[in-house]
């Protein structure tokens, strides 16, 4: 089985957030429920000021802090899956503890009150189980991996897309959108980044491309510190997360 | 206590929900509800539907990206970049994705409508009440029928925005010459980005956009236009930034703005200009290439000896350069560049003069380099002259027409309509052509160089002056919100008979008195060339991913059906015309004489693959000679005569430095500007007119999320549209700290945006990467309408406090050119 991992080169993510909105429309989430966020920094002042920003997927880390804390073993990481780490809506019941360990805060609770109003979720009203079911949700459903929309009171996350790239042809070294023949399989984030900032592959092959691009340009892991190892390396000027700031009041 | 809740619940619902598991599956397509079945059974995949992919065009912005639609069992749930589209390339921006929304949006308008309240305005509830379609036409056609009985057929308008093809927009010309007015239609180009447009007509005769080569340049001068935010088209922008950015060399890029963005972010040099004096650098970026020599020879000329004469403030003597693919670069010199010295453009633009020099050494000794421009720079009373300053450099450059450099869009090869307009005008049509100007006085003595003057059409309505419109038919378009001044437009337009063709419910449409809404873009059958792209022509085509939810029609369709209903030879025109489907199959019949690359050659291999395209680009400009494309290679060597007829359409054939497009409106440029009448020829510095006694600049600019006429009311678009400042929920009025605490403003305070106009509210965010004396505002929210989201979300709209200035020779409403004050709400 491959070990699916993600490199993105910030030298040539413009921010655009497509990732972020791919992602919402692929996996059906709510407004501010950003399995896929960008997220946007400025420092210093005019006129040598600067401004950065930084796309953050779950780093499906080989260690990850979530399923140690799960207290429903509802969280997992799936070494047959690529290594992937799900949540099962069968099992999840809610009680965060895994947003709390996460150290990249990329796992969503939706079941509260709405980021915007009017709620979506009574305009498309959960039939089924579901949370909300939009008329335009995508038809692929598991819920014992997260994928599709959640019931009530779970906690979700990014899958990779496991519903796309569980189909691609065994040891395929890396499902590289030009090719048409794997385009299908592609993560959503992937598939969709314009200036081709994002790469998805084989982290167990070294023959990949993403391996090869960690290697060249000298791929590194968010908050590496925290032993999580990511699978999600970063390629580029400015891969890191600025110490936190408060917003000046006045 | 609240994760007991929440267990409660969730057990309850497993409970309830087991027994309906299995026939959910069944029934439904769903399977995982089975909570208490073992793991391993609720893995198997649902059983769901055949999947097909149409072929359509995104429409939420100008940049007609192809894209493969996903439908199963009748419902749309994906949209991704068609990867057989080279805009697209299989990619798409953050709006495309959202394209499901429009279909299923809640506030859509689910068919044929008429008002049942009289009195129009804000808030006023149109009472509407659905109506049959027949009735809708019938109503319209009748009041048509009656003003071309009483030979007043001129008071009825046609508005548009986003035309986008033969299909729709293209039936408008046609249907004014039948029917006999002037307004058909109104475009929204001159409160949309006139000003560059013009500025190339008056340098190089092409009234166009350009076409770029971006993949093979090695240096971008970008003034103002937001590359990676709005720019066009903004997804292939992206792409190609990728590969700029990672191709060897790697593209230079210098960016030039009034407003930290993504563009400057992400670009080798920010440089922050005042607004409205990037004329002023571009001229002295050209006087440093040429005091320093590095224009390029071989397209613009040299010295007769080959000795730089070109010193600072020093006249060079008449006839001493022998220009070749330029005209007027002495008496440019002489009166004008001579004196616009780096020091000189740093008292006015504020970028010190080091960066000048910097700047326009790296653009001068990198090849390929272009310099360009958008609606920055243009959207301010001196526009078009800031735009030729700029347009200047590319010149300068030797980039026109050379590999790496830009060129014009060449249009697709099209058949012709069955049947031919001007067969079918009656006396009364051949009577009143001419015969009255345009309600928006485009083209006339007022604005004798623009195309369209929209912002105008209001006001002059409200005045009477040229007259009364009688009807008005809005397709794509939203002025009453989105035009300068608006509350004018709300005023004007009580008294005028309104028929709104959006899907949607907006602004316009609550003044509407018949709606005939469109259907949304993916259920359309729709074409469209491309907007200038690589040059090489293209025409993709909408196909619809589902049938018409709801009981709507296409827009084409309704103005044909308008058409049959008017008596005489223009109801037999558009009888013969019959609908859409047949104008787009007369149109495709042009592709059986010429194949595109992909193999379209017909109207259903066109509908399979979703374009038509041809490459090459037919001309090239190689170290100063121009050759055409023979079928096997630039081997045409062009004549200037044929040089002049296909490419350099002024006056001279020559770039001009002088442009005598511009010396035949002497007067009136003289008039309106103040420029002496012997120089208003020349690429000059203008000095912009800013309205408004304020002491801070406003900007508000589209975000990447911006989806035109939408995304004030979709759901995802605001949750993600202004994330710089932390616009989760709207926008913010970001300012520099310094310029708020001077005003007694908190970071998040509320605060209000004063012009002459009135005022607006707004919460504003510090962003100390922003010039203190420029406030920046992105035009998204502030609606009145247009749907449940958008309606009433603060902050205000930017427009309510522009004024209506306009650049006096392209039109363009100068948007960008307020001055404004701010203070606590």
């Amino acid at each position: 089985m491959a070990k699916w991992g993600m490199v993105i080169d910030l030298d040539k993510c413009t921010g655009c957030q497509a990732c972020t909105t791919a992602c919402a429309m692929e996996n059906n989430t709510l407004p501010g429920e950003s399995w896929q966020d960008v997220l946007y920094y400025h420092e210093g002042s005019y006129p040598s000021a600067q401004m950065k920003w930084l796309p953050r997927p779950c780093m499906q880390c080989e260690n990850p802090s979530c399923v140690h804390v799960c207290p429903t073993r509802a969280t997992y990481k799936d070494m047959d899956a690529g290594g992937i780490v799900f949540v099962d809506w069968n099992k999840c019941i809610g009680c965060k503890y895994c947003m709390i360990a996460c150290p990249y805060g990329v796992r969503f609770y939706a079941d509260e009150k709405p980021l915007l109003e009017p709620d979506l979720r009574d305009i498309f009203p959960g039939q089924k189980g579901q949370l909300w079911s939009p008329p335009y949700q995508n038809p692929e459903e598991d819920w014992t991996r997260g994928i599709g929309v959640q019931p009530k009171g779970v906690v979700s996350k990014c899958t990779f897309c496991h519903h796309k790239v569980s189909k691609a042809p065994p040891g395929t070294p890396d499902l590289d959108e030009d090719n048409p023949a794997l385009k299908e399989y592609v993560p959503a984030c992937v598939r969709t980044c314009a200036p081709k900032a994002r790469y998805f592959g084989d982290l167990d092959n070294p023959d990949s491309n993403v391996n090869r691009l960690i290697g060249d340009k000298h791929g590194v892991r968010l908050k590496d510190s925290s032993g999580n190892k990511p699978q999600v390396y970063y390629l580029g000027a400015g891969a890191g997360v600025p110490a936190f700031q408060p917003k000046p009041r006045s | 206590m609240k994760l007991l809740e929440t267990l409660m619940n969730r057990r309850r619902f497993l409970k309830s929900t087991a027994a309906t598991g299995a026939a959910g599956a069944a029934v439904g397509g769903f399977a995982g509800l089975s909570g208490l079945a073992p793991a391993k059974q609720a893995q198997a995949q649902a059983p769901r539907g055949q999947t097909t992919v149409t072929k359509n065009i995104c429409a939420q912005c100008p940049a007609r990206c192809g894209i493969d639609v996903y439908t199963t069992n009748g419902r749309v749930h994906g949209i991704y970049g068609d990867t057989g589209n080279p805009i697209a390339n299989g990619k798409l921006c953050p709006k495309g994705h959202l394209g499901s929304y429009f279909l299923y949006d809640p506030d859509r308008f689910k068919g044929p409508m008429k008002r049942t309240n009289p009195r129009k305005g804000r808030d006023e509830d149109p009472g509407f009440v659905p109506i049959s379609w027949d009735e809708a036409l019938d109503t319209v056609a009748a009041r048509m029928q009656n003003l071309r009985d009483k030979g007043e057929s001129h008071r009825f308008a046609h508005f548009y925005g986003r035309g986008w093809g033969a299909s729709d927009a293209g039936l408008y010309g046609d249907f004014g010459k039948l029917y006999g007015t002037p307004n058909s239609a109104i475009g929204h180009a001159s409160m949309c980005a006139e000003g560059s447009k013009r500025a190339k007509q008056a340098t190089d005769g092409n009234n166009s956009y350009n076409s770029y080569d971006y993949k093979n340049t090695n240096y971008i001068l970008n003034f103002g236009a937001s590359f990676l935010e709005a720019f066009r088209p903004y997804n292939y922008l992206m792409q190609v930034w990728g590969h700029m950015r990672s191709k060897s060399p790697m593209t230079r890029i210098t960016t030039i703005d009034v407003r930290m963005n993504p563009t400057m972010a992400a670009s080798d040099r920010a440089v922050y200009i005042k607004p409205g004096t990037d004329g002023a650098m571009a001229l002295a970026i050209a006087h440093v290439m040429l005091t320093e020599g590095l224009w390029d020879k071989e397209f613009v000329g040299d010295f007769n000896d080959g000795q730089n004469r070109f010193r600072t403030g020093r006249r060079i003597p008449r006839g001493s350069f022998n220009a070749k693919w330029t005209y007027g670069l002495e008496e440019w010199w002489n009166e004008e560049l001579k004196d616009r010295t780096p020091e000189w453009a740093e008292s006015i633009t504020s970028v010190p003069a080091r960066t000048i020099i910097a700047v326009a050494r790296e653009f001068g000794t990198t090849r390929p380099a272009m310099a360009i421009m958008e609606r920055g720079p243009t959207a301010h009373t001196n526009g078009t002259y800031n735009g030729m300053a700029i347009h200047a450099l590319n010149a300068l450059s030797g980039c026109m027409f050379a590999e790496g450099g830009m060129y014009y869009q060449m249009g697709p090869s099209y058949g012709g309509l069955p049947v031919n307009a001007d067969d079918f005008m009656d006396d009364y049509a051949k009577s009143v052509q001419g015969k009255y100007p345009r309600i928006d006085k485009a083209r006339t003595p007022e604005w004798p160089m623009t195309a369209h003057m929209m912002q105008e059409a209001g006001p002059n309505h409200l005045k009477g002056d040229p007259y009364k419109m009688d009807t008005a038919m809005f397709f794509y378009t939203n002025p009453i919100w989105s035009a300068p001044d608006p509350k004018v437009w709300e005023e004007a337009l009580k008294d005028v008979f309104i028929i709104d063709t959006s899907h949607f419910p907006g602004e316009t449409a609550m003044y509407a008195d018949i709606v005939m809404p469109d259907h949304t873009y993916l259920e359309r059958l729709q074409d469209s060339p491309t907007y200038p792209f690589e040059g090489w022509p293209m025409a993709a085509l909408r196909v619809p991913a589902v049938d018409p939810i709801y009981d709507t029609k296409h827009f084409g369709d309704t103005l044909i059906e308008l058409g049959k209903r008017i008596k005489g030879p223009m109801g037999e025109f558009y009888k013969a015309l019959n609908n859409t489907e047949n104008v787009l199959r007369h149109r495709a019949k042009g592709f059986e004489r010429d194949p595109g690359d992909n193999g379209v050659n017909s109207f259903e291999s066109w509908k399979e693959k979703g374009v038509w395209y041809k490459k090459p680009y037919h001309w090239r400009q190689f170290r100063g000679e121009f050759y055409e494309w023979d079928g096997q290679g630039y081997n045409h060597l062009m004549s200037e005569e044929e040089v002049k007829a296909k490419l350099i359409k002024t006056p001279t054939g020559k770039f001009e430095f002088k442009s005598g497009f511009l010396e035949n409106h002497a007067d009136y440029i003289h008039r309106e500007m103040g420029v002496p009448t012997h120089r208003v020829g020349l690429v000059q510095w203008v000095e912009p007119k800013h309205s408004g006694e304020g002491d801070l600049y406003l900007v508000s600019p589209k975000t990447p999320l911006h989806a035109e006429g939408r995304s004030g009311n979709i759901p995802h678009a605001i949750a993600n549209h202004q994330p710089i400042v932390g616009g989760k929920t709207t926008v913010y009025l970001e300012i520099h700290p310094d310029t708020a605490r001077a005003r007694n403003i908190r970071n998040g305070d509320k605060v209000r945006i004063k012009s002459n106009l009135g005022s607006i509210e707004a919460y504003c965010r510090y962003m100390p990467a922003h010039r203190p004396d420029t406030l920046v505002l992105p035009m998204e929210h502030g609606h009145w309408a247009q749907g449940r989201w958008a309606k009433g979300r603060l902050p205000g709209h930017s427009g309510d406090i522009t004024e209506n200035v306009s650049d006096p020779i392209s039109g363009l409403a100068a948007y960008y050119t307020g001055k404004v004050t701010v203070e606590r709400a």
